[in-house]
């Protein structure tokens, strides 16, 4: 076991050194000066000089790279051009909205989907688990920008019963947070919890072809002991995995619904360093949102490895 | 007859996917030849801006007066084309990529960790930063979502190839003397062809759903130029006066997207064959009814 531990971590030590040394190379190969971008199109020659050379711009590739991997080590990724502080505390401020909502809509996810899946397991005949399948593809089909538009629309300006912006803390004032998360929550459940449905049910359709269940049956148990007793606990490995790959597009969508809804968690801070040209910023976030969404995956990987004795052994 | 005989296997076995493949079909025909009798989505007509679908206007006009029917159809060509381009990319590079990287151990350790690598960005996240970084534009729009995507056709492809590689027929080929390329070409392609054309029709989804969010964000194509991204972005401050500015074009993206979601899942039940036996199995648990139904085990 501590052999996959460290095998694992070694992996993603390496990814890490190169997402890192992808996102150098993207930012600093580019054809034109990050200098003259982010001063803009009337800065004068030694604005722009100065600039170049505050940024290290004018020491060779390889220097620069060998300056930024030092720094990065140490968790320095330079300072923000809009905030005049260091990244990494900018990024940090602003992480506590970002993975309030990535917790909150993966709990509530789980809960809708996986009693849902269940019963549509055990009553294949249902007129719910016919509506499951579109229903599940409509969520995972519907662009998350729009959705939340469209239950501004309703329940915003037409019904006028919850507020369509702005973030309070659940520190401060808990129920005026949880009135202000509702429709970017719906949003984002939207789609999380039809994927988690579908890999759910399709774990469960798979498992019902394994012998264990005849056995059960065969010894007399109710159906519903063999679904939640037996097939449950089985079919629900393959959907922890899902639950760790699809935070990439779950990190996706809260970018966009940040935006919409005007939170200023990390996605918010992405576009809003874009628009103002705060490279080092823009580079620093994507790293943070990397290093979480490939750590988080980690550590689901290794849960799985506790649960599911049949990855030991290999 | 062949082709009919497959068609009717289609037709019985999955009718959900045969109908949004319809569905799909009419779509692309409405964008293909729609323009030709739609109003000039350019055409801007002060006098009749923001106002709901009439008979003049069936989908109502914008901010402009001009024509949301119109604009949509056009769009619709756009973001269908540019998603095209990018699934096009994503699929011949990430064939190449998996193949030979399956194919040929040496080369395998160093690519793959590249695609991991890429892999540990959020999708839409990595895409965002590649624009912001490449310019925003149709072109480095193409690029950054070609990027994103190309690492999940990379991973898939190199697994179908390790599967393969094992196969008799692989060994034989070699033993008759077939070089790796003509091998990988000849013997291995046609085998993850179906596994392809599963992926390219999530993919296809995927990028424009991407494609949708950056418009909509305003990285991806600028307006004048409709997508159904932008649409939805240049609507938004008028969502309280005329709501079907902004329905129209995000349900145009539903159904497409829908669609090639449906489809791909039906190639899928049609080629692989355990999920075709979990079908089967769903499909026989509807018509018998199941244990719950029946009452208790008589004991001994």
């Amino acid at each position: 076991m501590p052999a996959v531990i460290l095998r694992r971590v070694r992996d993603l030590v390496i990814t890490l050194v190169l997402v890192g040394t992808i996102m150098f190379f993207v930012v600093h190969m580019l054809p034109g000066n990050p200098a003259v971008a982010m001063l803009g199109t009337f800065a004068t020659k030694a604005q722009i000089a100065q600039l170049t050379h505050a940024l290290g711009l004018d020491q060779s590739l390889i220097a620069q790279y060998g300056t930024w991997l030092k720094n990065a080590v140490t968790g320095d990724f330079g300072d923000s051009i809009g905030f005049q502080e260091p990244v990494t505390r900018v990024v940090l401020s602003h992480a506590g909205p970002t993975a309030l909502l990535a917790v909150v809509t993966t709990v509530i996810s789980l809960v809708i989907a996986i009693p849902l899946a269940a019963y549509s397991a055990a009553r294949p005949r249902s007129w719910w688990t016919r509506l499951l399948t579109p229903v599940s593809v409509f969520g995972i089909a519907v662009p998350n920008f729009w959705l939340a538009l469209v239950l501004i629309i309703v329940f915003g300006v037409t019904l006028r019963v919850l507020p369509i912006a702005g973030y309070v803390s659940p520190v401060t004032d808990l129920p005026g947070a949880v009135v202000h998360l509702i429709l970017p929550i719906i949003v984002l459940v939207a789609g999380q919890a039809a994927l988690f449905v579908r890999t759910l049910r399709e774990s469960i359709l798979a498992e019902l072809l394994q012998l264990y269940l005849r056995t059960a049956r065969a010894k007399g148990a109710r159906e519903r002991v063999v679904i939640l007793r037996q097939l449950l606990p089985n079919a629900l490995i393959p959907l922890m995995t899902v639950v760790g790959t699809s935070l990439g597009t779950l990190l996706g969508g809260i970018v966009i619904v940040e935006n919409i809804f005007v939170i200023p968690g990390l996605g918010s801070l992405l576009l809003q360093s874009i628009n103002s040209r705060d490279y080092p910023l823009v580079e620093g976030i994507t790293l943070a949102i990397a290093l979480s969404y490939v750590v988080i995956n980690l550590l689901v990987d290794l849960l799985y490895v506790a649960i599911d004795p049949r990855v030991r052994i290999r | 007859m062949k082709i009919m005989s497959v068609f009717r296997d289609i037709r019985r076995r999955d009718p959900v996917a045969l109908g949004w493949a319809v569905v799909l079909l009419v779509v692309l025909l409405a964008i293909a030849i729609g323009p030709l009798f739609a109003q000039d989505p350019a055409h801007i007509d002060p006098l009749v801006r923001l106002q709901g679908p009439s008979g003049a206007h069936w989908l109502g006009t914008d901010e402009y007066g001009r024509d949301i029917l119109g604009r949509v159809l056009s769009a619709g060509g756009v973001s269908l084309g540019l998603g095209a381009v990018v699934t096009g990319v994503s699929v011949v590079a990430g064939t190449l990529i998996g193949m030979y990287s399956g194919f040929y151990v040496r080369a395998d350790g160093v690519v793959m960790r590249l695609m991991d690598a890429l892999l540990a960005f959020p999708p839409l996240v990595l895409a965002i930063a590649l624009v912001a970084f490449l310019g925003s534009g149709a072109t480095s729009e193409v690029a950054a979502l070609a990027i994103v995507y190309t690492p999940f056709l990379a991973r898939t492809i190199r697994g179908t190839t390790l599967a393969l590689r094992g196969r008799g027929y692989i060994t034989a080929a070699r033993c008759a003397g077939l070089t790796g390329t003509k091998i990988l070409w000849r013997h291995v392609l046609p085998n993850a062809a179906p596994t392809l054309l599963v992926q390219a029709s999530f993919i296809y989804a995927f990028a424009l759903l991407s494609d949708a969010a950056l418009s909509f964000l305003g990285l991806g194509v600028a307006a004048p130029t409709p997508t159904w991204g932008n649409m939805v972005d240049e609507a938004r401050p008028y969502l309280m006066q005329e709501p079907g500015f902004i329905i129209f074009p995000g349900l145009a993206v539903v159904i497409v997207v829908m669609a090639l979601n449906y489809i791909g899942d039906g190639i899928r039940n049609l080629v692989d064959p355990r999920s075709r036996a979990v079908l089967d199995l769903e499909r026989l648990r509807r018509r018998t009814p199941v244990p719950t139904d029946a009452k208790e085990p008589v004991r001994a």
